[in-house]
């Protein structure tokens, strides 16, 4: 079960990582390297099963989350100009790494009970599928720049991705398929919205957007 | 398939099409003349179930979990029957009336065929989830309608914002009731929770019971939930009005009936009581308010308040006569509510067709801008009188009948239960005494003042008669009044089929030859018509002896008389709101102005009153500071910035996550 407990370790290491970094470009490289890691882990998966279906799943996911998705996320920032970092974070970079320990913390603490269910390799990671999903949600709540938020949401994805995998070993091709094609939608929306907000009002500082209320 | 059945689903059918069929052009004629089919249907439905042609039909597949479950007994029968018959008037009314650029919209069209089959489907629904449904059907439909003409001030909207929470809280007491209810019975059928009722616990059994008087009560516009009637019924467009106020407030009614007496089996005295105090000041309360209104559908809106409080007294005391175990009295009390609730029907649609006929005449709805309308509009006149004096409680008036069948109840319903009823019949009995008088002064007030007489404005003088489906609406409704003001032995049997069949287990046989209140309405009329004739011919033969000499109304000598000399609404209330000053507590602002040269001349007087309606500033007033108060609160939590909001969520997910791994 090493190939598994390794792509595991990589997933959390890539979230953490995203927190870490400043640089744009670097957090999409990591985010990449995340969809990567995550394809690995529904390979070792297939591998186990040895079901041809989850083969294919491992396949769509290495070629959205680490191929198609990045893509998308550098042709927004190529676009970004002179925004290329997150430079004041609502929380700063050491006290988001400190929170990162402490939902991880919190995420082995709530998982325990869902590990019991069926304990097996494979359920031993949940606490790593659920630290990712607090993880980008915590980088959606804090970071400034539209593009952070937007890896955010994908890294919650991701997270949620890699819960279902280890829990049912596969939710079925047609439903990852829609879950999929769902995210790809909402990462081509959020970056034509991105570029609007850029050409209207020169940057894409969520917390400069108040007018909108009541 | 019995008649019944046959009945209902050409109703529903008829109702279904009809509204599909608002894309055509000629909607306004085809919707209208759909709305009076459906009606009839209804109205044939209802009769046949009164006849005892009952059916159940059960449709498991329609609603989720629970499915959609008919039954039409006598009890619903009645309802459906009743609102048929104003659906018919309405619809005939509404092919000329709604032919207005606001009313033909598409989906005020289609709301009204809609809100029709949902009134006629309410007292069918044999399941709480049928029930509830077609409820909210309901709501929903009238409130498209009460909104229809939104384009002739800020105060459609407003109406329309307090009939949709009001409504909408009412359904949510109903809702919390009837769940409650379906909690301790195997499943949501109304079989299965008059099984249940039996066996509740008084506890339980009296929140149900007060949850639905909450909610239905409020459908009914029963003091101090009627906030919304006197505000929606006005806006309306007139044939709406007509259907709300005559057809769907008895829902109201029907509702109490169903869940108090039949499915909770009766229950304590204090619920009954309960019910007759409130129906006692609705009674008063709402009439009273309508004998100081100047605004026609509003006096006629806050009547209607006024009618269904003597519903409730009929009811509360049939409940209560039960719970003392005298069931003849309680089905007299039940059939007397009853029949007040067809009676009331029928000339509540009159009025409000009339008044709707003068509104689209003149524009107008101000008492104190209208008068002089008799030789323009003859048939809406007649009508209108015709009506006013169905809905005083005087001898050949439909009122009369079953208010003097109310009072006979009440006043034999003294021996019957010790100190409670000692007490609370008398005080029931002036009430409903009361309110009769101040009836009269109302509708006279509404009649003279609004049809007689010269006109006070422009808009009345130049006023002319309705188209004549208009006049047929009101003609259908006319016919129903006068049946049943002389004829109500025909009704009778068919009310009383109603009221047997929850009230006492057996027949009602009503006899009240050894009462001291037997008499017969026809024969009544006809000895009025004859006194009549006789006072008439006699007066015309001592006036033909003389010589006859044309000359000028005596007017002290001031000049031709002119409109202004005429009393006004307001000016005919006065004395009224003078006896009933501490109750009304109106707001008086005299204004007057004197000449420069001299103090002592008069250059003009101003007189403002305004009624504001006391129980809604005491009762209302306070709770929506308060909304409002947290409202505001809720907005320092809503900055607008987005990290705000995201973090909201996060630290939600966090905290129940901390909370789940603390407790676990």
């Amino acid at each position: 079960m090493e190939p598994l407990y390794l792509a595991c370790g990589a997933l959390l290491l890539t979230a953490v990582l995203v927190l870490w970094r400043r640089e744009l470009s670097v957090i999409i490289r990591v985010f990449a390297l995340q969809g990567a890691a995550l394809a690995v882990l529904v390979g070792v998966l297939a591998a186990q099963e040895n079901s041809a279906e989850l083969w294919a799943v491992a396949a769509g996911v290495l070629v959205l989350r680490a191929g198609v998705l990045p893509y998308l996320l550098r042709r927004a920032l190529a676009g970004a100009g002179e925004a290329q970092r997150e430079t004041r974070p609502l929380v700063n970079v050491s006290a988001s790494l400190l929170a990162a320990a402490v939902l991880t913390l919190l995420a082995y603490a709530v998982s325990q009970p869902l590990v019991e269910l069926a304990p097996s390799a494979a359920t031993q990671a949940i606490p790593v599928g659920v630290t990712v999903v607090l993880i980008g949600f915590f980088v959606l709540v804090t970071r400034r720049r539209a593009l952070s938020q937007l890896v955010g949401f994908l890294l919650m994805d991701n997270g949620i991705t890699a819960v279902g995998f280890l829990t049912t070993t596969g939710v079925g091709l047609v439903v990852e398929l829609g879950v999929s094609l769902d995210v790809l939608l909402a990462v081509l929306v959020l970056q034509v919205l991105t570029t609007r907000m850029r050409e209207t009002f020169g940057g894409t500082d969520l917390d400069e957007l108040r007018e909108l209320r009541d | 398939m019995n008649l019944s059945a046959t009945g209902m689903a050409a109703a529903v059918a008829v109702g279904l099409v009809t509204a599909l069929l608002a894309v055509i052009r000629a909607r306004t004629a085809v919707i209208g003349a759909g709305t009076a089919l459906t009606g009839a249907a209804a109205v044939f439905a209802g009769a046949a179930a009164l006849a005892g042609g009952s059916f159940s039909l059960v449709l498991p597949g329609v609603l989720p979990l629970s499915g959609v479950a008919l039954t039409l007994d006598p009890l619903g029968g009645l309802f459906v029957a009743v609102t048929g018959g104003v659906a018919v008037a309405t619809g005939i009314y509404a092919v000329s009336y709604a032919d207005t650029p606001d009313l033909r919209a598409r989906g005020v069209q289609v709301a009204l065929p809609v809100f029709v089959v949902a009134m006629v489907l309410v007292p069918a629904a044999a399941n709480v989830a049928t029930l509830l449904v077609c409820w909210e059907l309901m709501a929903l439909a009238s409130l498209v309608l009460v909104v229809a003409e939104h384009r002739r001030g800020p105060q459609v909207a407003s109406a329309g914002r307090w009939y949709a929470v009001m409504t909408h809280l009412g359904f949510m007491s109903v809702l919390i009731g009837l769940m409650v209810f379906v909690a301790h019975a195997p499943d949501d059928s109304f079989t299965a929770l008059r099984e249940a009722g039996r066996h509740l616990s008084p506890a339980v059994a009296g929140v149900v019971f007060v949850a639905a008087l909450a909610g239905f009560g409020s459908k009914a516009g029963i003091v101090p939930l009627h906030a919304w009637l006197p505000r929606a019924h006005p806006e309306a467009p007139s044939h709406v009005s007509a259907l709300m106020s005559a057809a769907m407030v008895n829902l109201g009614v029907y509702g109490l009936v169903r869940v108090g007496v039949d499915l909770l089996g009766g229950g304590a005295a204090w619920w009954w009581l309960l019910v007759l105090a409130l129906g006692a000041l609705s009674a008063v309360y709402g009439i009273l308010q309508a004998a100081m209104s100047s605004d026609l559908k509003r006096l006629l809106g806050q009547s209607t308040t006024e009618n269904m409080g003597l519903v409730l007294i009929g009811v509360g005391a049939a409940g209560l006569f039960a719970s003392f175990g005298d069931h003849t009295l309680a089905a007299l009390a039940l059939t007397a509510a009853l029949l007040h609730v067809v009676g009331h029907a029928a000339f509540k649609t009159l009025l409000f067709l009339a008044a709707g006929s003068v509104l689209h005449a003149t524009g107008s709805r101000d008492l104190d801008a209208l008068g002089g309308l008799r030789p323009v509009m003859p048939v809406t006149t007649a009508a209108f009188g015709l009506g006013a004096l169905a809905a005083s409680a005087l001898p050949p008036g439909t009122a009369f009948v079953s208010e003097w069948l109310l009072l006979q109840a009440l006043i034999h319903g003294l021996p019957a239960g010790g100190v409670t009823a000692a007490i609370a019949m008398p005080v029931a009995v002036a009430a409903v005494a009361l309110t009769a008088g101040l009836a009269v002064a109302t509708f006279v007030k509404a009649f003279g003042v609004g049809f007689l007489a010269r006109p006070r404005s422009d808009a009345a003088s130049n006023a002319h008669e309705s188209p004549f489906t208009m006049l047929a609406g009101m003609g259908v409704a006319a016919v129903v009044c006068v049946v049943l003001a002389l004829w109500p032995a025909g009704i009778l049997p068919a009310v009383q089929a109603a009221a047997g069949g929850v009230a006492v287990s057996g027949d009602v046989t009503l006899r009240l030859d050894q009462a001291t209140g037997a008499l017969s309405p026809l024969l009544l009329t006809l000895g009025l018509v004859a006194a009549v004739i006789v006072v008439a011919g006699v007066v015309r033969a001592v006036v033909a002896r003389r010589v006859r000499r044309e000359a000028r109304l005596w007017d002290c000598g001031g000049g031709p008389m002119s409109a202004r000399m005429e009393y006004t609404a307001t000016s005919f209330a006065e004395p009224l709101q003078r006896v009933f000053d501490d109750v009304v507590q109106p707001e008086l602002d005299v204004d007057v102005s004197h000449h420069q040269e001299s103090r002592y001349l008069v250059q003009a007087v101003e007189y403002r009153r305004k009624m504001p309606d006391r129980i809604e500033r005491r009762l209302y007033r306070p709770v929506l500071s308060v909304i409002t108060a947290w409202g505001e609160a809720g907005r320092v939590l809503a900055p607008g910035s987005v990290h705000r909001y995201l973090g909201y969520g996060f630290y939600a997910v966090c905290g129940v996550l901390i909370l789940l791994a603390v407790t676990r």
